[in-house]
């Protein structure tokens, strides 16, 4: 009979830096990548950030915001609505419409700046969590491995199972922080990845 | 007699002062968005980033105040 209880795949720690890609989510040993409190040979073991897919809603609304005007300007002449004509309107619909196009580059910047700078880092020590949750506070919370006891991972949802990704969160000693990386890629093999590092310290 | 000051009273002259004052926030901003990216840069380096934000960033500073120039040229 054949046992139905797959034992999970071995996770391999490869000692090869591997390139990572400027959109990565999920990346084991990457190169060239490194935060500012680290020591010279401490490595970076593990790098995450939420899955791509998670940036989707606000595509969805840039695309929205940069073709509403346009769709605007398509109705207005059925409409009958004449007020571009005097030239004192133009300059000001040009005006406004340059401005408001600057602000939906603003609300597409930052909300890439926002998925881009939310980032969970394993490293051969540490476990790092830089968190960019405004345009004006971010917040950078660093624990030893020693320090952590438990990792667990919650993946539910339609969309978080076909596209394999989760919340990872990382409980500490005492009082703490507990840290949390939500909707990373493959949060199974980052369990088995920092559960394997807590044995080995 | 001089009735520049009538000017003041006219409706156009508000609105091209607080859509003129609103872009000079909006340039604000846009140097609050680069000095975050900077500080984001230094905490965290990664391949090629740091240089193309930061340009995306002076590009975006750049742009807004070439509006704010445009505005008190043609409004």
């Amino acid at each position: 009979m054949t046992d139905i209880f797959v034992a999970p795949k071995h996770i391999a720690f490869p000692d090869d830096p591997k390139h990572m890609g400027i959109f990565s989510s999920f990346s084991q040993n990457p190169e060239g990548v490194s935060f500012q409190t680290q020591k010279p040979h401490e490595t970076i073991i593990l790098f995450l950030r939420s899955h791509f897919v998670t940036n989707l809603s606000w595509i969805i609304i840039g695309l929205m915001l940069i073709s509403f005007p346009i769709i605007i300007l398509m109705f207005i002449p059925k409409l009958g609505i004449d007020f571009l004509s005097s030239p004192s309107a133009s300059r000001f619909t040009t005006v406004y419409a340059l401005f408001y196009y600057l602000i939906v580059f603003s609300y597409i910047f930052i909300s890439f700046l926002h998925w881009f700078y939310n980032v969970f880092i394993v490293s051969s020590e540490r476990v790092v969590d830089i968190d960019y949750s405004d345009i004006v506070v971010h917040n950078l919370a660093i624990t030893n491995l020693s320090h952590i006891e438990d990792v667990n991972y919650t993946q539910s949802g339609f969309i978080p199972t076909l596209f394999n990704y989760g919340d990872l969160f990382v409980q500490t000693a005492g009082n703490e922080k507990n840290f949390e990386a939500l909707s990373v890629p493959r949060p199974r093999e980052a369990t088995h990845i920092i559960g394997d590092l807590i044995e080995k310290k | 007699m001089d009735f520049n000051f009538i000017s003041f009273l006219h409706p156009a002259f508000w609105i091209k002062a607080i859509t003129l004052i609103a872009i000079g926030f909006y340039i604000i901003f846009t140097f609050v968005v680069f000095t975050q990216v900077k500080v984001m840069a230094q905490i965290l380096s990664l391949p090629h980033a740091g240089t193309v934000l930061k340009t995306i960033s002076i590009i975006h500073i750049i742009l807004a105040i070439s509006l704010f120039v445009m505005a008190i040229v043609i409004l």
